[in-house]
């Protein structure tokens, strides 16, 4: 064992290989001290944590669980009262409501009433999917996210046809003479009274395409999609006659570029983020849940 | 070092008890010139990283989002109490959270069924013009006295538009309803062709709720933050 000179006091507070108490002193208290300060953080933020103080974002707290003063301003907003001007009776009014209701909550969770209340049962399934799809919003897709979806549903993003449409109607024998009037510019009411005609009356002037069709009946709608302005169509036949379509205006659907659709595209993404994610949850429950299905309905 | 832990650990305490103090105090309180400077600061931030991709870094809003200015004194939802703002943040709109503004959507009238909660018919073309017709004649534009009358009576009855815009169309913050004879729209340009879209596709914006992903000082702080974007100058 050799003696060795004691080093200089600076030298010997940053040489970790020397013993130095007072090093060790310090290191001590700041350690303490920071453990001190995390145990104050946690007992003040700390979910679950017993405390006597209620926190500053809450109004009262119930069994340890806090009533928010966002709730507590927002229900008395919804009486009408300005939360500035509420007097402290109203304040008190409030505040006791929201105190009975969160004990009734919790008394509810105690006797486990969502088993046997079916409204309940139903208000807990809606709450667990309005929890997965609020999850599935909280991101705001970027620009080149949007455009993706865009692209993938192009034909979904154009304007809704439109038609300006009459149907007109003949016994099948006049049906081409008709059709040639129609065709060479003649009124449609001239030429239905002179060949025996009428108008169904089954459109009513300038019409979305999705009307025309349920106006119309698929097949005479099929045929009036296909002509142009000013076209008339071949005679088509049905019970009631021959039918001819005499198109004063079509509009067909027009697609969309990015800008002018991007709201709906926004829109559109996170209905299906939502969809997913509460498919996903439902995965995710049946995959963890031991469900027995009896052997009859196997 | 000790003496450093205890100015560290009296920083995070009087941080606390400032925080606490702002949350305490009624949301439209006047704050002092230092807690509000302080305020709009941390504000700001919690802004440019939570709302700013919506709602630009000005907070301008977007009319191809339908995400609304934030700067002008125009309030879709409520009336700018800073109160109702920090409940819009902390819950949403559309947001799927039970306490969220979900009471009511644009149905799109250019569709089948214009909308999943009200029994309502589909409007034609033309009716949609004589509609923006009658908008147009109550913002004080010429329009056509048949069209503006056809619209008015879509809009008082079948139409159902009076519902939620009022019978005076000026809208109604309680659901979030457009004032529809301003000079402020919500989505496109207010010119015919796009309020022509809103009508024929309906619009059902959506907003995050940010309770639980802000703390509650930060939910006030930016409430703070974009009441103060509506009182600049």
């Amino acid at each position: 064992m050799t003696a060795t000179a004691p080093p200089a006091a600076g030298v010997a507070w940053l040489d970790i290989r020397t013993v130095h108490p007072r090093r060790a002193l310090i290191l001590m208290g700041a350690g303490a001290g920071l453990g001190l300060v995390l145990a104050g953080a946690a007992l003040f933020t700390a979910k679950g944590t017993t405390t006597l103080v209620v926190p500053a974002d809450a109004v009262a707290m119930v069994n340890q669980q806090p009533i928010s003063r966002i709730d507590f301003d927002g229900q008395l907003r919804a009486l009408a009262v300005d939360p500035a001007k509420a007097t402290p009776a109203m304040r008190r009014q409030v505040l006791n409501d929201m105190i009975r209701e969160e004990l009734y909550v919790q008394r509810a969770k105690e006797l486990d009433v969502g088993l046997v209340d079916p409204e309940v049962r139903s208000a807990m399934v809606k709450a667990v999917e309005a929890q997965a799809a609020a999850d599935a919003i909280t991101s705001k897709p970027d620009s080149a996210e949007l455009r993706g979806f865009y692209d993938k549903h192009r034909d979904k993003y154009a304007s809704e046809g439109v038609m300006v449409v009459r149907d007109l109607v003949f016994p099948p024998a006049a049906a081409a003479q008709a059709r040639t009037a129609l065709a060479a510019g003649a009124a449609p009411e001239v030429v239905a009274t002179r060949f025996g005609g009428r108008d169904t009356g089954k459109t009513s002037g300038e019409e979305f395409y999705f009307a025309a069709r349920i106006h119309l009946g698929e097949a005479l709608f099929t045929a009036a999609r296909a002509l142009k302005t000013g076209e008339v169509s071949e005679a088509i036949a049905d019970a009631d006659g021959a039918h001819l379509l005499v198109m004063a205006r079509n509009t067909p659907p027009a697609q969309y570029d990015f800008e002018t659709a991007r709201a709906q595209v926004a829109t559109d993404y996170q209905a299906a983020a939502v969809a997913r994610y509460q498919g996903a949850e439902d995965g995710f429950l049946r995959r963890r849940a031991n469900v027995l299905v009896a052997k009859d309905l196997k | 070092m000790l003496s450093l832990g205890v100015v560290l650990v009296a920083g995070m305490a009087q941080s606390q008890a400032r925080e606490g103090r702002l949350l305490r105090l009624d949301p439209d309180a006047r704050l002092a010139p230092d807690q509000r400077t302080a305020a709009l600061a941390a504000g700001r931030r919690v802004f440019r990283a939570q709302c700013a991709g919506c709602h630009g870094p000005d907070g301008r809003g977007d009319t191809g989002y339908g995400a609304p200015n934030l700067a002008d004194r125009d309030w879709l939802y409520g009336t700018g109490a800073v109160g109702e703002i920090e409940q819009t943040i902390a819950y949403g709109i559309r947001s799927h959270q039970p306490k969220g503004w979900n009471l009511a959507d644009m149905p799109a009238f250019g569709a089948p069924r214009p909308s999943a909660k009200e029994r309502l018919d589909p409007l034609s073309p033309g009716d949609i013009g004589d509609v923006i017709a009658f908008l147009s004649a109550r913002r004080g534009a010429t329009a056509s006295a048949e069209a503006v009358a056809r619209g008015r009576a879509i809009y008082q009855g079948r139409g159902g538009c009076y519902d939620c815009h009022g019978g005076d169309a000026a809208g109604d913050p309680a659901i979030g309803a457009p004032n529809l004879i301003d000079a402020v729209w919500l989505y496109g340009d207010g010119s015919p062709p796009s309020v022509f879209r809103s009508i024929a596709q309906g619009r059902r914006g959506v907003m995050p709720g940010f309770a639980g992903r802000l703390s509650a000082v930060q939910l006030r702080q930016v409430s703070l933050y974009v009441k103060s974007l509506s009182e600049a100058p």
